[in-house]
């Protein structure tokens, strides 16, 4: 942790223009996009509109009092918890294990790695129809595979059944998170310098534990970076939910974002105001997460051990 | 590597600072809804161009499908952009808040008299016709021929319980064949219900107050949960198949030997030449079957200094000769004498002419109706699962209909 | 013996990843007509390479893949200029508002494009640039800084200070030490989040959706969606334009890959 001496004043100003000059262009580009459209947002959440999006003034906290009332509310918290969870830990989990395999050297490394950035390269919404495709009743590939294989007596709905909707949509969550997870793994990972595991294995440590004492501890940067933006992609990820789910009515298998859209334009309710409150939730939510989550990890330590490493 | 960077960051500036805006400046703006990638805009592109060659300003043409046209058209209107001329499924809900013409100030006489009556009656508010029919379909029972044969059935069943035997001989087949496709999943539940509803002697209103949980409906319903979980004659959970890419497709796949479809599924059939069908009138406990006839609008909307624009626009488009080719190209019915005339000779179009009389509309005049058509769109697919309620259903649907005509 | 495993292993993964987009080509390969086939058939019987060529040859198809990559690529191009000396600035330096500002970053993240689209309609529509390319790529850049800056601050932030002192110091000068030493070494950074605001930007739907409502303005996820309507189900054509539209991205991170495994290699430190 460097000390740094009081500096004279002029150059304490002269340091928050240089900062400005840096960090500039990104304020620039969210000021203009961002802040505009997030204010027309909690603009509406304060408002009352016709079916057909007419505005018809203001109600004040009106809609988030009505928000809490809807019945549907605490199953999609559910859904969503349950949504979220599941995906993006089981991604970070198998992308740990595929970011180690994809690490070591063997003959078609490069084909593997191509490969696996397919289900990334592919936009959700094909692959959300895709698997729609494949989950069918009557003539998907899945059913058809493990009826043949024996796996299955009978054809599942997958996503009709209400037992399987959930996993099938968790399913694709993963398989669509995964290449993105790995990636950002095996960046952290070729930045552990080779010296690091050869100080390990002079010493005599396992491969366990230099994986468990030594690599993940140096993947703190890069898991956080992939477990905080997961976090935020996923819960706000709306094709895979929406297309997957498309056939069933109610909103029993809905996430926060789907539910926010149905509200909006395809469920009686037809409220702009209403949706757009929750708009405003959702995002209150995954800032207490991730701020949560940032706190637990104590991320502004990392830096403290990375400069003053070595 | 510097050279691809140097190029990138010069396309980047190039695509930023060049591109401007289509917006401003005098012009219409038309909204039509997608109803096949190959038709759609093909025509509306053709009547624009002609529009503007006879003098009409420049039109911002907008071909939407019909999964996003609800969210894109609710953000226009958000915004205070609505378009000036609009295609969709629903009108009274903009004609309650005051932002439509009604058909006098924007159609001449010679076309307003034009409209079948039916028709016209399904686009008025408060007695005034702002929702201007564009085309109509009407639903009527389609059958497969071969399966029919298969399984020894000869006409199409006329009650209910003919009914219920053809599909129990139908699912006896075996082989994956389904006896009836029924589709009541959120895409268009209200259409098939609203058919089975009216031929069990219910309607969605008794005398201008909504009596969606009347005791016919109630039988009704149950009469359908039953078809899916008791006598098991249905697709597996009807009450998440969609029409297009569910019962439709089935029917297509020739696995299906009855179905609810319409004339643009006859025109797919027709195309595909996989599945000898035929079509009839709907199984009914009434003495005459009744179907579901469904009309579309084209609306104008209100914004200063438009109306002749737009009454040009409108009265080029209801020109027997455009109307007429749209209509056909797409499969659709006619919603005009004129254009009933011109395509009465159109033998694959009889049967759905013929029903055409006695089709019913959804109440599309009351406003309330776009919320309840919502509510049992999400809704009624719950009381055919395995464990529904059929009545409790209603009676939600019921509860939301009052309390959606009570609000404003 | 172990590398057998590991080779096994690698291209098991390959297979399990890739075989619904199997599916998808072996789907796109078949005519209508055997679409669905009672009992389903995963193999065409007529194979019809022709779907590809009908896609290609359609004028609205390579329109739409025109928009894409003019998109994808500007918006990558604006997201890595931005990024780079912001995450840069924060890796190294404290100073007031530095936490405000990342977390200011993140929050953006947080607001899903979903529930943003109507302002962002309303304001472009404001400011006459609906249906443009700007829109569509301004947007994009917005929403893809907040992953650039956060992944590369982390690999600024992991190159020791000392390895920077000891190059300015040797006479590059503190730019020379950014440009010569600092970026080559975070290049597994750089890397991703180029890869990752193309591929985002390629993918977006929403909001191309609602601002690009031109046909000549659409980019591919929302052209290619009328391949498959209420009326009419071309899936073998959605499948095999979707299979094109993987191509430019996969084209674009075989290119790169290799800088992934860059690294802090080459006697650094010591």
């Amino acid at each position: 942790m460097r000390a740094e001496a009081p500096a004279p004043a002029r150059a304490v100003k002269g340091r928050r223009w240089e900062a400005l000059l840096w960090l500039g262009p990104s304020l620039a580009l969210i000021g203009g996009v961002v802040f505009y459209p997030a204010a027309a947002l909690v603009r509406a959440s304060l408002g009352r509109y016709s079916i057909t999006g007419v505005y018809q003034g203001s109600v004040g906290a009106d809609n988030y009092v009505r928000l809490l009332q809807q019945p549907a509310l605490s199953t999609v918290l559910t859904n969503t918890a349950v949504w979220v969870a599941a995906v993006v830990a089981v991604t970070v989990v198998v992308s740990l294990a595929l970011a180690q395999l994809l690490n070591q050297p063997f003959p078609g490394r490069a084909l593997v790695r191509w490969a696996l950035i397919v289900p990334w390269a592919a936009s959700l919404i094909m692959t959300s129809k895709l698997f729609v495709w494949i989950y069918d009743y009557y003539f998907g590939a899945l059913n058809r595979l493990l009826t043949s294989v024996g796996v299955l007596p009978r054809p599942v709905d997958w996503l009709g059944d209400d037992a399987t909707v959930m996993g099938a949509m968790i399913a694709v969550g993963i398989f669509v998170s995964l290449p993105f997870t790995t990636y950002v793994v095996l960046a952290g990972l070729a930045s552990i310098p080779g010296e690091v595991y050869e100080a390990a294995r002079v010493d005599g440590a396992s491969r366990w534990a230099t994986y468990r004492r030594l690599t993940l501890p140096l993947l703190k940067p890069a898991l956080l970076v992939a477990v905080v933006l997961n976090v935020i992609y996923v819960f706000n990820s709306f094709p895979i939910v929406w297309t997957l789910n498309d056939r069933n009515p109610g909103f029993a298998h809905d996430t926060m974002v789907t539910f926010m859209y149905k509200i909006a334009f395809k469920s009686a309710l037809r409220d702009v105001g209403l949706a757009a409150a929750l708009g405003v939730v959702n995002v209150l939510l995954i800032l207490v997460a991730v701020l949560a989550y940032l706190r637990t990890v104590r991320w502004d330590d990392g830096e403290a051990a990375a400069s003053g490493r070595a | 590597m510097k050279g691809v960077l140097a190029a990138v960051v010069l396309i980047a500036a190039f695509a930023v600072a060049c591109d401007r805006g289509a917006g401003g400046g005098p012009g219409i703006t038309v909204v039509i809804a997608e109803y096949s990638k190959d038709h759609t805009r093909g025509f509306w592109q053709a009547l624009a161009e002609q529009y503007t060659k006879q003098g009409g300003p420049k039109v911002d043409l907008r071909i939407i499908d019909w999964n996003s046209i609800d969210q894109q058209v609710t953000t226009m209107i958000q915004n205070n952009q609505p378009p000036d001329v609009l295609n969709l499924n629903s009108f009274s809900s903009y004609a309650r808040d005051g932002l439509l013409y009604p058909a006098e100030d924007v159609l001449s006489p010679n076309t307003r008299e034009d409209f079948l009556e039916a028709f016209a009656r399904g686009g008025q508010y408060q007695g005034k016709l702002y929702g201007l029919p564009i085309l109509s379909s009407a639903r009527a029972f389609f059958y497969n021929r071969d399966l029919f044969a298969k399984a020894g059935l000869e006409a199409p069943p006329k009650t209910w319980n003919d009914f219920v035997q053809y599909a129990k001989k139908l699912q006896a087949l075996g082989g994956g064949v389904i006896g009836y496709a029924m589709p009541l999943g959120p895409e268009e539940a209200q259409a098939e219900w609203a058919i089975w509803m009216w031929n069990g002697g219910g309607d969605w209103k008794q005398a201008d107050a909504w009596a969606i949980n009347s005791d016919a409906n109630v039988r009704t319903l149950t009469f359908l949960a039953d078809l899916a979980n008791r006598q098991r004659v249905t697709q597996v959970n009807p009450g998440k198949t969609n029409r297009t890419d569910g019962a439709f497709q089935l029917f297509k796949d020739g696995k299906v030997g009855m179905v609810i479809g319409f004339s643009p599924l006859a025109k797919q059939l027709d195309a595909e030449g996989k599945v000898k069908y035929g079509v009839a009138e709907m199984p009914t406990t009434l003495g005459k079957p009744t179907t579901l006839g469904v009309e579309d609008y084209l609306m104008a909307f209100k914004k200063k200094d438009n109306r002749d624009a737009v009454k040009k626009f409108l009265d080029l488009y209801y020109q027997p000769d455009n109307i007429t080719k749209w209509i056909t190209a797409e499969g659709f019915l006619p919603v005009t004498k004129s254009g009933l005339e011109r395509m009465r000779p159109n033998a694959a179009l009889t049967p759905y002419l013929d029903a055409l009389p006695n089709a019913r509309l959804a109440p599309t005049t009351d406003p309330a109706w776009d919320r309840v058509k919502l509510d049992v769109q999400q809704n009624i697919g719950a009381a055919v699962q395995p464990g529904g309620n059929p009545k409790g259903v209603l009676d939600q649907l019921q509860r939301n209909a009052v309390a959606a005509a009570g609000a404003r | 013996m172990r590398r057998a495993a590991l080779t096994a292993a690698g291209w098991g993964l390959a297979c399990v990843v890739l075989a619904p987009y199997a599916v998808m080509l072996l789907t796109a390969l078949k005519p209508d007509a055997e679409l669905r086939t009672t009992p389903p058939r995963l193999l065409p019987v007529l194979w019809r390479p022709e779907n590809f060529l009908d896609v290609l040859s359609d004028p609205d198809f390579t329109s739409w893949l025109r928009v894409s990559l003019v998109v994808a690529t500007a918006s990558t191009a604006i997201v890595v200029l931005a990024a780079a000396p912001a995450a840069y600035y924060t890796a190294r330096h404290r100073f007031v508002g530095r936490t405000a500002f990342l977390v200011v970053v993140l929050v953006t993240q947080m607001f899903s494009p979903t529930a943003l689209v109507v302002g962002l309609y309303r304001q472009f529509f404001e400011l006459d640039l609906v249906n443009t390319y700007a829109a569509l790529i301004l947007t994009n850049a917005a929403f893809n800084l907040a992953f650039a800056i956060w992944i590369l601050r982390a690999f600024f932030a992991s190159i020791p200070r000392e390895i920077e002192e000891a190059a300015a110091v040797d006479g590059c000068g503190r730019a020379g030490a950014l440009f010569r030493v600092v970026l080559p070494l975070s290049l597994p950074g750089l890397v991703t989040a180029v890869i990752f605001a193309f591929i985002a930007a390629w993918n977006e739907y929403i909001v191309a959706l609602t601002l690009m409502t031109a046909p000549e303005r659409k980019p591919l996820t929302v052209g290619i969606t009328a391949y498959v309507t209420a009326y009419v189900q071309h899936w073998n054509h959605l499948f095999a334009a979707s299979v094109l539209a993987i191509v430019p991205v996969v084209v674009l991170f075989a290119l790169i890959e290799r800088h992934l495994v860059g690294g802090l290699t080459a006697g650094s430190v010591k």
